[in-house]
């Protein structure tokens, strides 16, 4: 049964790509342009959607055509197809280029965002009062991992939280609604930061520490039932004003929504939770085919393709002024120098994914 | 698994004939049912063939702008929840539909199958499943709304102070969403329901069930019905359908969003990674353009769904103060579970009549091999899902006619031991022959006086199948169904054409009695389909 849960498994990682055809049109310059396949984490389909992004890499000569996937699944499609390979974070790639076999290929690391757990202000006050959060002004703080995830193993209940009685929504087990950790990146980089808490603070690197910190994972993951594919299905409930008190998210989300200046009823109430313990892995470009070879470090360096990625929340390479300025009339929201904040590293795939498959069974 | 597949396709191709219904189509002709083709719409540029859940017929004003804006038009073919899951995780769907739009992708999320034919999943809006109380009976409980919770309800309803209706949980979202909530809320489950939680709740579910007076099998009809009946104190429905009513048909029903926690539906539109790349970009610019706040204010301003963008303002009558989300199962066996325990333990059990014209003219195109196997599979299998078979304590009638009643035929199916009367109904199947005349209305009256004689506490229903115009009268029927005590009249008929049925005496009948008419007449398979689809209503 595990086995052929595992080959279903595989089947639904490799299916989950969607074609995101681009540019062309009337937005085709004169010049000569190069046409490149990409597969990308879905969280940067709306950057290279973005019309502004189409049309500052046809001013460089290119028309860029992705599809998304599940970063954690990438190594496993069919990568010949594409010319180059964008997963969400840095981990993956190592995989990737094994498997297009362009080992040792040049990467570069365009841009980052750290996972953050968006709050409301009734949650966000309970957590505070009940030393699971901290906070610095109305709308900002930190996320106490030891604390949290010591509740989460306790199944700490809303109601045995001081302070959650006057709040009808803050009722059942205290838990952050994530995506589905074996699908989806925000998910797995939740059980990476969340495992290395839980093994003394350390990356979990052998079966000793699966076994270790499973139980916990299991906690985490399986009280919400059933698991969206990606951080924008909960995202979209949390500003629709349904859904659950506490959702894992993006940086970039966050960011990219202050400064669409959405009407004042949004944001107001909306606390960002900088976990205490994160995950420092950039988004990685991996260049499959000659073609790509360039592109990756127009990405990084070309002025006007990093204040694009600004408005699309995240934080440019060597990029925090840009970003700190960017979201200036935000700050309230945000913590650009990630102060007080521990960065760690991410298990390897294969320890992840172990993780993430005993957390879901 | 053949027998599974086969349901499927039949399924399928009685949802097209019925999307085809709705939408004013004609794609089938009654006359020449040719069963080489189904009624399948092909894939065209600029129109995208999704695959939907029927409540989102009050889209239709803003797919209308959305295809004057992107160019890009729609053909909703309307589906239940769990039929979708089958479809799209079986593979059927592949082909046919290029996007699927339902209340929910949680059940179907939980076929691994079905996950790798999914991509671009995007919540267009949202809609808790709520609870719509008639001032009356608002008055007599002394309810305040705000604080009203799922257990509060259980109390009145066991202590036999309130009635609802609501749809059928294994053939549409809105019941299956009620059902976690209220299971959640009767078991104290803190997290996700586990099998242990559903075990508990068990003993207060099925008084709860008992205050159920009226099922169907979507919940746009649900709403109808609800309003053509004044002896039913509330309604399980979305939010929205609720203020529709409202608004509408000054249904002036109290919307309550239980206090401790609804389950809200968020109509993920969702490309199938099947579809060709021209639906999956037509797919695309609609996301885009229902995404987008002209689209968004018009879709809470028309429907009472709440807007999934920020800046847009929900509609004026949708309640800002927040309630907790009710986790949707994790497993396909806690989900399955309370399904199965739903249908063949929790709920009221059905009696159903099947009146079913044997005339001398089923012999003509195989109709009467049609009917032998579209009843055949209603009996399933020794180890059928939930649904795909009569339920446990349902009370099943054969009622075969020509010039008169040529017999009745009743079983009702054990509980825990299924088989046996499944097998008697399947015998009597394979014994009905053509003979004789149409006496459609003496036969109907039959049905009625059969239901009045036994167990009065049971959703009772009657599906009239003909393939012909009635030799009796109309009259004396009307006459004869005027005179039932109140308690009978409830009893609906669900007709179905096929053949050369006339559409319009099947309509007086089922407007006469509440029931609702099902079109069979679109080839192969679409008897089997309404057959299955009536199933929710029974």
């Amino acid at each position: 049964m595990r086995r052929i849960l595992g080959i279903a498994l595989a089947v639904l990682l490799l299916g989950g790509v969607v074609a995101v055809a681009l540019a062309g049109g009337k937005d085709e310059p004169a010049t000569a342009t190069k046409t490149v396949k990409g597969v990308i984490g879905s969280e940067k389909s709306a950057y290279f959607r973005d019309s502004d992004v189409v049309k500052a890499l046809a001013d460089k000569g290119y028309t860029v055509k992705t599809e998304t996937s599940g970063s954690w699944a990438m190594d496993r499609l069919a990568l010949k197809d594409f010319d180059f390979a964008f997963p969400g974070s840095s981990e993956p790639a190592p995989e990737i280029e094994a498997a297009a076999g362009v080992k040792g290929a040049q990467t570069t690391k365009p841009f980052f965002s750290p996972l953050v757990v968006i709050a409301r202000a009734n949650a966000a006050k309970v957590l505070v009062d009940n030393g699971l959060a901290t906070t610095n002004g109305k709308n900002s703080g930190t996320l106490l991992m030891g604390p949290y995830l010591k509740a989460a193993a306790e199944d700490r209940k809303w109601q045995q939280l001081s302070g959650s009685a006057a709040f009808a929504e803050l009722t059942g087990t205290v838990f952050i609604k994530t995506t589905d950790p074996m699908t989806s990146n925000s998910g797995a980089l939740f059980l990476a930061a969340t495992s290395n808490v839980a093994n003394d603070k350390t990356v979990v690197s052998d079966d000793a520490g699966i076994e270790r910190t499973a139980p916990l994972m299991q906690k985490l993951i399986r009280v919400q039932g059933a698991l969206e594919p990606s951080t924008d299905d909960p995202f979209r409930a949390f500003i629709s004003g349904s859904g659950e008190p506490l959702i894992l998210a993006y940086e970039s989300q966050v960011a990219s929504l202050l400064q669409q200046k959405p009407a004042p009823g949004v944001t107001d109430g909306m606390v960002v939770l900088y976990p205490d313990t994160t995950v420092n892995s950039p988004h990685t470009f991996v260049p499959i085919s000659e073609k790509a070879e360039e592109l990756g470090s127009l990405l990084a360096n070309d002025p006007k393709l990093r204040e694009l990625a600004v408005r699309h929340g995240f934080r440019p390479q060597n990029g925090v002024p840009e970003f700190t300025a960017a979201t200036a009339s935000h700050a309230a929201y945000l913590n650009p120098e990630l102060t007080g904040i521990r960065q760690v590293s991410a298990p390897t795939v294969k320890i992840l994914m172990a993780l993430a498959a005993r957390a879901k069974s | 698994m053949s027998v599974r597949t086969a349901s499927v396709r039949r399924r399928l191709a009685a949802a097209v004939a019925l999307a085809a219904t709705l939408l004013g189509a004609s794609a089938c002709d009654a006359g020449s049912p040719d069963p080489a083709k189904p009624t399948q719409s092909k894939y065209q540029e600029g129109k995208l063939r999704v695959l939907a859940s029927s409540e989102l017929a009050d889209m239709e004003p803003v797919l209308k702008a959305a295809k004057a804006a992107t160019g890009v038009g729609v053909e909703l073919t309307w589906t239940g929840t769990l039929d979708a899951a089958e479809q799209v995780a079986s593979g059927k769907a592949d082909g046919k539909y290029d996007a699927i739009w339902l209340s929910s992708n949680d059940y179907l999320r939980l076929r691994p199958e079905a996950a790798g034919k999914l991509s671009s999943e995007t919540p267009v809006m949202s809609s808790p499943v709520a609870l719509g109380v008639r001032a009356e009976a608002l008055a007599r409980l002394g309810w305040k709304p705000e604080e009203v919770t799922w257990s509060a309800v259980y109390e009145a309803v066991a202590a036999g102070k309130l009635t609802y209706g609501m749809t059928d949980p294994v053939r549409s979202n809105s019941g299956f969403s009620a059902l976690i909530s209220v299971a959640s809320g009767l078991s104290g489950a803190q997290a996700a329901l586990t099998d242990a939680d559903v075990k508990t709740a068990q003993p207060k579910l099925k008084e709860f069930f008992a205050g159920q007076k009226l099922t169907s099998g979507s919940s746009g009809w649900l709403a109808t019905a609800y309003a053509k009946r004044g002896d039913v104190d509330a309604l399980v429905n979305y939010e929205s359908v609720l203020l529709s009513m409202n608004r509408d048909a000054k249904a002036g029903l109290t919307v309550i969003r239980p206090r401790d926690g609804v389950v809200t539906a968020h109509y993920p539109l969702t490309l199938l990674t099947s579809a060709p790349s021209g639906a999956r970009e037509s797919g695309r610019a609609l996301t885009d353009y229902l995404s987008g706040a002209e689209a968004q204010k018009a879709i809470t301003e028309r429907t009472f769904r709440r807007p999934v963008a920020a800046g847009v303002q929900p509609a004026a009558g949708l309640a800002a103060d927040k309630r907790r989300e009710l986790p949707f199962p994790g497993t396909r066996p806690v989900a399955d579970g309370l399904l199965a325990s739903y249908e063949n333990e929790l709920r009221r059990p059905s009696r159903t009549v099947y009146v079913l014209d044997t005339s001398g003219s089923m012999e003509e195109e195989d109709r009467i091999g049609r009917l032998h196997s579209a009843l055949t599979e209603l009996t399933g299998t020794g180890d059928s899902g939930t649904g795909q078979r009569f339920r446990d304590r349902e009370e099943v009638t054969l009622l075969p006619f020509g010039d008169k009643v040529k017999k009745v035929l009743t079983h009702v199916v054990e509980p825990g031991n299924p088989g046996p009367a499944l097998d008697a109904i399947r015998n009597d199947v394979k014994s009905l022959r053509p003979e004789g005349g149409t006496a459609v209305y003496g036969s109907l009256k039959a049905a009625y006086e059969h239901l009045g004689r036994g167990n009065a506490d049971a959703f009772t229903s009657i599906v009239l199948m003909t393939d012909g115009q009635s030799g009796d009268k109309a009259r004396d029927f009307d006459s004869f169904y005027a005179g039932l005590p109140d308690a009978q009249k409830r009893t609906p008929v669900f007709a179905v054409l096929f053949g050369d049925s006339d559409r319009k005496e099947l309509s007086h009948i089922t407007e006469l009695t509440g029931g609702r008419l099902f079109d069979a007449t679109g080839g192969n398979g679409s008897l089997d389909g309404a057959f299955e689809e009536i199933r929710g209503y029974q």
